[in-house]
């Protein structure tokens, strides 16, 4: 009888879970993939992008935002890296030899902020984060991806 | 003869002596030569032979260049590494006959970096010769610089080469004015060497073109020049500003001079090219090294190994250069490192680049002042 009834609970609970994620599932996917996209909604895609491409440009060349402070030094990103360059967004994950371990991009930002512009590492998850990897990504478009190398 | 070729793979493997840009052979043998300097002794790495045909009273000249100064309070490293740079040429004086300082003594061009840069100058004792870099300039369109220096072009005849320094960074086109910008918002566009509002800024302009044929004028065409200037005297990446807009019309008139050498700075990179009767040579800076150009180096260049950004003395440094009896010029690196040139694809500055694609930035493109 005892067997019985957790056997009822728990097939309530999971029906109830399952209602549940359906329709959280539903709502996340209302918006995405339904339709066709239009130029407009293709434009508007972009246009987000940009928006970070733009604040990581400008970060990257010495721009600051609250809360953060990427150089202690009067060094911007930009002074090693013109136009991004040498920054080998496409290398990445490798082994990071001045880290002497395995390394995202993000790891390497953060490293070049703490050592040669002596700042304060930021959120790796952060808005400056994103919009740092968005300018470095998008001026580095076209590269060839070879990740590991060195 | 190289005419602004460039051929990014040629380069990676033109590590061997060139007919015409080869290793001083009595540093290729491995002896360590004593500088003096403030940090003792150290290798001296590279040295390039550049042949030519008149003959010459030999003697030697150190260069500095790029030392970016900012106040002292905000950036000591660069001080630190000027002071190492002045402190190793005044400690081999008697060797130099005199010294070039090539231009960006200062970052934003303001008073106080200048006024530095001037005080850490005092270390050399030396004569000194100087010529502007834009950092010096766009704050106030050299007010600064030419009262602690003097103005530039100036020439003299030192052993039997004629010296010549220019300016390659004071003429550009006025990008301040229609937009209305701030001094400190001109030097600002200025200081990026990737933005894209002040254009194509280096040149030498016709009033100073003239200038410069008049002052050859005189001279035998078979006797060897040495021309200082901030910027090269050819087309190598005008998007950084790493030539000078009007070389077309300069090697028009230094093209009767069989024996032309351009010593420049900006670049923070060994570098190498020859177009007609004149070699350009790129000089380190003290400050950090800038990359090599995306779409490769002259072919004749033997680019530098890459170096560690972790430490601040890697890839800079100073030149140690000569002319010597047979009017050959002779360049020595004086990079605070053991190994200037990479001799391998994984350690050359331009040879990793191979899957690097590049793209100038966007951001500034728009500025309109807010």
């Amino acid at each position: 009888m005892q067997s019985f009834k957790s056997k009822g609970l728990i097939a309530f609970i999971s029906a109830l879970l399952c209602v549940s994620l359906a329709f959280v599932f539903m709502v996340n996917r209302a918006s995405a993939h339904k339709v066709s996209h239009d130029a407009e909604t293709l434009k508007a895609f972009n246009d987000a992008f940009m928006e970070q491409v733009i604040l990581g440009d400008e970060l990257f060349h010495g721009a600051t935002m609250e809360g953060i402070n990427m150089s202690n030094t009067g060094m911007a990103c930009a002074m090693c890296h013109p136009f991004s360059s040498d920054v080998h967004p496409h290398e990445y994950p490798k082994f990071q030899e001045q880290m002497s371990e395995f390394a995202t991009l993000r790891d390497m930002i953060n490293w070049c902020i703490e050592k040669p512009n002596e700042g304060e590492i930021i959120d790796p998850d952060g808005e400056a984060m994103k919009a740092l990897e968005a300018y470095i990504y998008w001026s580095n478009r076209g590269s060839v991806l070879d990740p590991g190398r060195h | 003869m190289t005419d602004n070729k460039h051929d990014r793979d040629q380069v990676v493997g033109n590590v061997d002596i060139t007919r015409r840009t080869f290793l001083h052979k009595s540093l290729l043998t491995g002896g360590a030569v004593a500088t003096g300097s403030a940090v003792g002794v150290f290798q001296t790495l590279s040295s390039m032979e550049i042949a030519s045909a008149a003959m010459s009273e030999p003697f030697s000249f150190a260069w500095v260049s790029d030392t970016h100064l900012y106040p002292r309070e905000l950036n000591q490293r660069f001080i630190d590494k000027t002071v190492r740079a002045f402190s190793e040429v005044q400690a081999m004086g008697d060797k130099f006959d005199f010294m070039v300082f090539g231009g960006d003594l200062a970052q934003l061009g303001h008073p106080v970096e200048i006024e530095l840069g001037a005080e850490l100058l005092q270390e050399v004792t030396i004569p000194k010769h100087f010529i502007p870099g834009e950092h010096d300039w766009y704050l106030d369109l050299g007010e600064s610089w030419n009262k602690h220096f003097g103005e530039t072009p100036w020439t003299f005849d030192h052993k039997g080469v004629r010296i010549i320094g220019v300016d390659s960074v004071g003429r550009a086109p006025d990008y301040w004015s229609a937009r209305g910008m701030s001094n400190e918002e001109r030097m600002a566009h200025m200081s990026g060497l990737d933005g894209s509002q002040a254009g194509p800024w280096s040149g030498l302009g016709s009033e100073q073109r003239q200038w410069l044929s008049s002052t050859l004028s005189d001279w035998p065409k078979d006797a060897p020049v040495i021309i200082f200037s901030h910027t090269p005297f050819y087309e190598y990446f005008p998007p950084w500003n790493f030539w000078i807009r009007d070389w077309r019309e300069v090697q028009e008139i230094l093209a009767p001079w069989q024996n032309v050498t351009n010593i420049h700075g900006h670049v923070h990179q060994p570098l190498y090219n020859e177009i007609g009767g004149m070699r350009s040579i790129g000089m380190l800076a003290t400050s950090w090294p800038w990359p090599y150009a995306p779409e490769g180096v002259p072919e004749l260049t033997r680019p530098m190994l890459r170096v560690d950004p972790g430490d601040h003395f890697d890839g800079v440094g100073w030149g140690n250069l000569a002319m010597n009896a047979e009017a050959h010029m002779e360049v020595e690196y004086m990079m605070w490192r053991e190994q200037v040139f990479g001799v391998g694809r994984a350690d050359s500055g331009t040879g990793d680049n191979v899957n690097q694609k590049l793209s100038p930035r966007i951001s500034d493109r728009g500025w309109t002042g807010d």
